[in-house]
């Protein structure tokens, strides 16, 4: 095993004994003076325990963000139920609730808002289904187009065509003294919603975070 | 010895020249969609489509036509621009109606078509039929003045019948409106001439009244109304959801 | 005299205390096997100066960079407009990383077709998988730092990816992101793998890979026929560095200075006259009108997700990868004896070279995205002038029907125009006007229908349009026996007959002549 570890070595062999020779010493010391190797063991399973009372707090920590969705998520107002004409989809803009100061413009959230009747709204996430690229809304063809994979849904939400397996996220909603308010504060991926997915076009009537 | 020579020497080269020409040098940072004024950028980005590269030759309307220009006052421009033109495929592009566009990008728009395209004296002193309609006309008296001015170029051919102008199918995608502005100020891209040449040959004899243009727009407007797909004409404006 | 006598007091008063002669010389001018002093042996010490120049660069680079959500756009902006040659050094950074990831993965090729990774390199090839797999991690972290539309976006398609894990799917979303969405968070976090946790591990492994290329020798030139064997190998090799060897340095070692030098030079070069990378548009997601892309290294798994069927892609995006690494880690215990000359490994020389077709392709695609519609198609692409010169009214609504439906977005014409679905410069020929209208009307084969978004007669238009898209020398496509039935009754032929000829003709030579 020697020679694969030291195949540079001049003399091979030379090298050999000097390992050898130096493996007997420690053996020896640790024959001898069996005092100080336990206390060397005790220092280091002192240094073990302590490193294990840290570990706990430090990985309590990092899981910091891992939380269930539901605490991330609140009633955000997009505004007079109004400003949406009916039969209409638009775009609208609201802040993230958990927003930090220094978030600059990333605590801005866009979604769809469809206003099918006087009290009748569905709300999309700007999230494509596939990977999550912001679906764009073509009013004359009533279509979302997805820049990234071509994935299109209809006006409904409902998938068209292209990779994505179900249609648009959706928010719940509520009207309340006349403002629309969305469930929202989580980006919606597949995983917020999986139980609820029907592979088999989807027809984009789940709720996400 | 002589490669790293070499290396050097090309490395070298843009250190010297770095200091007049850069030509890696970045360019400014991009814009807000919503904060680009420029016009050729906005016109190549949301008009150029349909009403063809610089104003002519789309399947729309020639904005560069200066007749056009002159005919069109600023606050018609904008209101077709923001909330589409009824009647026609003329979408809306405005943010309050659902598009892209900020008002100042359709200001911008329509400064640039001004400044790009408006000529003086587009009519030669001659003062058009106005823009707006405002007399009803008479579809029976329309369709003499038809045949006499337009017919001999509009006819229909046994091949086209389908997809002439007096086809409600036509008529069906074009509005009133639409209809008297092509007849007003014509299209020079295609040929289609203005109202002082409507006339076979698009020779310049008299032009059309004010009158004669009305009654056009009526018997074409009553052309529509004859075809099956009667409401179809505004079927695009509020379409249906679809479902699947 | 004088001047030398005091530098050599002083180089011994150093080397008396730090002693790293003997080492160094030992290092330097340790022998190896002649022939692997060749221009094949120089990409290894090229990805380690660019490792180098990467950290050198990336410290001057955080000398401004502000790592926050709200600013760092602005500061990137900041280094390229008003920090003298600051877009330089982010141009020499941006083009550093890729030329690492190209040298690396150049020498992984080589490391592999040269058999180097075989006894007693083993675990010289397993650092180098994680050295690359941490190379490639560097370069989506730092399109990360570069915070604009594409890393906001990009971030999504990450966090996307990591939810279709089963079970913990949505946790590691939050892990990834730092919260529930792509904010200040996630930019800390990311910062914080880029500039401290990744490169602190990727210069560890660094040195301890050429540790043990010093310790273990640089691999022999492949001979057909030169077995490696575990019993006889190292006795081999020594024999071979030692009978016919030379130093290290300066026998080998000048070209690789050589081509670390004009590497390091290249980059300047190309910084020099491509400039940095972006940042493109501020990472606003309100701002919806952006076109999200990976960076060049990334483009290939674009493409992958783009054409893998729906039902395939979450067991692809979460086996995939782990198949892969753990198939490069495998593949020295593996494969640890025997033949190392590709002269005799034809499934090394296949496999080589189907990974780097595949993945120019892909990444070809991935950069040309024919799957994406184009979402300016429908207003910004103008009609070729020639195919309307003598369109009847009718064909020209079509035309803007085209157009305002969006369908250009997916359809090109004149070779502008989405390549999601055909081209449609000559559907007239493939499709009759029944079929047309039918296809419109209903959708499929990945098209939406638009039934019950055009009105009839936008429908009658639109196909009327369509049915004008044939070449000159090719009529349209036609329904026999409709055409029979029309002739016989003799009546005015429907649309579906031919448009008046001369305007074709003419329309179509115009066009011929275009091309």
């Amino acid at each position: 095993m020697s020679h694969e570890e030291k195949p540079m070595e001049a003399d091979p062999n030379q090298s050999v004994k000097a390992h050898n020779e130096s493996g007997a010493d420690s053996l020896n010391m640790q024959r001898v003076v069996s005092r100080r190797w336990m206390l060397f063991k005790a220092a280091a399973a002192f240094n073990g325990l302590v490193g294990l009372a840290l570990a706990i707090p430090i990985v309590r920590y990092l899981l910091a963000p891992w939380r269930k969705d539901a605490s991330y998520k609140s009633w955000v107002s997009l505004g007079p139920a109004e400003s949406f004409p009916t039969g209409e989809t638009r775009l609208a803009v609201f802040k993230n609730p958990s927003k930090r100061s220094w978030d600059g413009a990333t605590d801005n959230v866009a979604c769809y808002v469809r206003r099918t009747g006087t009290d009748q709204f569905s709300v999309f996430a700007i999230n494509c289904a596939h990977l999550g690229c912001p679906v764009r809304w073509f009013p004359q063809s009533q279509l979302f187009m997805c820049p990234c994979h071509g994935g299109v849904y209809y006006a409904d939400g409902s998938r068209a065509s292209g990779p994505p397996e179900r249609g648009l996220f959706t928010y719940d909603w509520q009207v309340v003294s006349g403002e629309l308010h969305i469930d929202a504060g989580q980006m919606p991926t597949l995983s917020n919603t999986a139980k609820l997915v029907k592979i088999s076009h989807g027809e984009g009537e789940t709720s996400c975070g | 010895m002589r490669f790293i020579a070499l290396a050097l020497a090309v490395f070298s080269v843009p250190l010297v020249a770095g200091c007049g020409l850069r030509p890696g040098y970045p360019p400014n940072p991009m814009l807000r969609p919503t904060a680009v004024t420029d016009f050729a950028t906005l016109y190549n980005q949301n008009c150029a489509a349909c009403h063809g590269q610089n104003g002519q030759n789309g399947p729309s309307i020639d904005l560069a036509n200066p007749e056009y220009q002159a005919l069109v006052d600023d606050a018609t421009l904008r209101k077709w621009i923001s909330g589409g033109m009824p009647g026609t495929e003329m979408p809306a592009f405005a943010q309050s109606a659902g598009g892209m566009l900020t008002s100042a990008q359709v200001d911008a728009l329509i400064a640039g078509m001004r400044r790009n395209w408006q000529r003086p004296n587009a009519f030669d002193g001659v003062s058009p039929p106005p823009y707006a309609q405002a007399a009803v006309g008479d579809p029976v008296r329309g369709q003499s003045t038809y045949q006499a001015r337009c017919a001999q170029c509009h006819e229909p051919t046994r091949d086209s019948a389908n997809q002439q102008i007096t086809s409600p199918r036509y008529l069906a995608l074009v509005g009133d409106q639409a209809l008297r502005t092509i007849i007003i100020a014509g299209r020079p891209d295609i040929g289609q001439p203005d109202w002082r040449h409507d006339s076979p040959g698009g020779q310049a004899a008299a032009p059309l009244s004010v009158v004669d243009v009305d009654n056009i727009v009526a018997y074409l407007a009553s052309l529509r109304n004859l075809g099956q797909p009667a409401p179809a004409s505004t079927a695009s404006s509020h379409t249906t959801p679809a479902g699947r | 005299m004088r001047v030398n006598g005091t530098m050599s007091r002083v180089y011994k008063w150093f080397e008396s205390r730090l002693q790293l002669e003997a080492p160094v010389k030992e290092a330097a001018l340790h022998p190896v096997p002649r022939n692997t002093a060749s221009w094949w042996y120089v990409f290894g010490s090229a990805a380690f100066t660019l490792l180098f120049l990467q950290i050198v660069t990336g410290i001057l680079l955080a000398l401004v960079y502000v790592p926050s959500a709200g600013e760092a756009w602005s500061s990137l902006n900041v280094l390229n407009h008003q920090i003298p040659l600051g877009w330089f050094l982010r141009g020499l950074h941006g083009w550093g990383s890729n030329f690492m990831v190209a040298i690396v993965l150049i020498h992984m090729a080589q490391v592999f077709l040269f058999g180097a990774y075989k006894f007693p390199r083993e675990l010289t090839w397993t650092l180098g998988v994680f050295l690359l797999l941490m190379t490639l991690g560097m370069a989506f972290t730092g399109q990360v730092l570069r915070f604009d539309q594409d890393a906001y976006w990009g971030l999504g398609i990450g966090a996307s990816i990591m939810s279709r894990v089963p079970f913990v799917g949505g946790g590691l979303v939050h892990l990834l992101l730092g919260g529930p969405v792509i904010a200040g968070a996630t930019l800390s976090r990311f910062f914080a793998l880029h500039v401290f946790i990744i490169p602190g591990a990727l210069l560890l492994f660094a040195l301890l890979h050429v540790w043990m290329v010093l310790k273990l020798g640089i691999n022999e030139w492949p001979m057909p026929g030169r077995l490696v064997r575990r019993a006889t190998y190292i006795d081999e090799y020594n024999k071979l560095a030692h009978e016919d060897g030379i130093p290290f340095v300066p026998g080998a070692f000048w070209k690789d200075l050589a081509f670390s030098g004009a590497v390091v030079a290249a980059v300047g070069v190309c910084t020099f006259v491509f400039g940095p990378f972006g940042p493109g548009g501020q990472p606003d997601p309100s701002i919806i009108q952006t076109v999200p892309k990976p960076d060049f290294f990334f483009l290939w798994i674009y493409t992958v997700l783009s054409y893998l069927p729906p039902q395939m892609e979450t067991p692809f995006l979460l086996i995939a990868p782990l198949v892969a690494i753990a198939t490069l880690l495998a593949v020295p215990f593996w494969a640890g004896e025997g033949e190392k000359s590709w002269h005799r490994r034809p499934v090394a020389v296949l496999a080589v070279s189907t990974i780097a077709i595949c993945w120019g392709v892909l990444t070809h695609l991935g950069a040309t995205t024919p799957w994406s519609p184009h979402m300016n198609a429908w207003s910004s692409d103008p009609i070729p002038v020639h195919y309307l010169q003598h369109a009847t009214p009718l064909v020209r609504q079509g035309a803007v029907v085209f157009q305002v439906k969006q369908c250009r977005n997916c359809h090109s014409i004149g070779g502008n125009g989405g390549e999601r679905g055909p081209a449609l410069d000559d559907v007239a020929t493939r499709m009759t006007i029944d079929q047309l209208r039918y296809k419109v009307v209903t959708g499929g084969g990945n098209m939406p229908a638009y039934g019950k978004n055009l009105s009839p007669a936008e429908i009658e238009a639109l196909v009327s349009f369509l049915e004008t898209l044939h070449p000159a020398n090719e009529p349209p496509a036609y329904d026999a026996s409709r055409r029979a039935v029309d002739e016989s009754q003799s009546q005015p032929r429907p649309q579906s007959a031919r448009p008046p000829a001369p305007p074709v003709a003419r329309q179509t030579a115009n066009r011929s002549a275009n091309r």
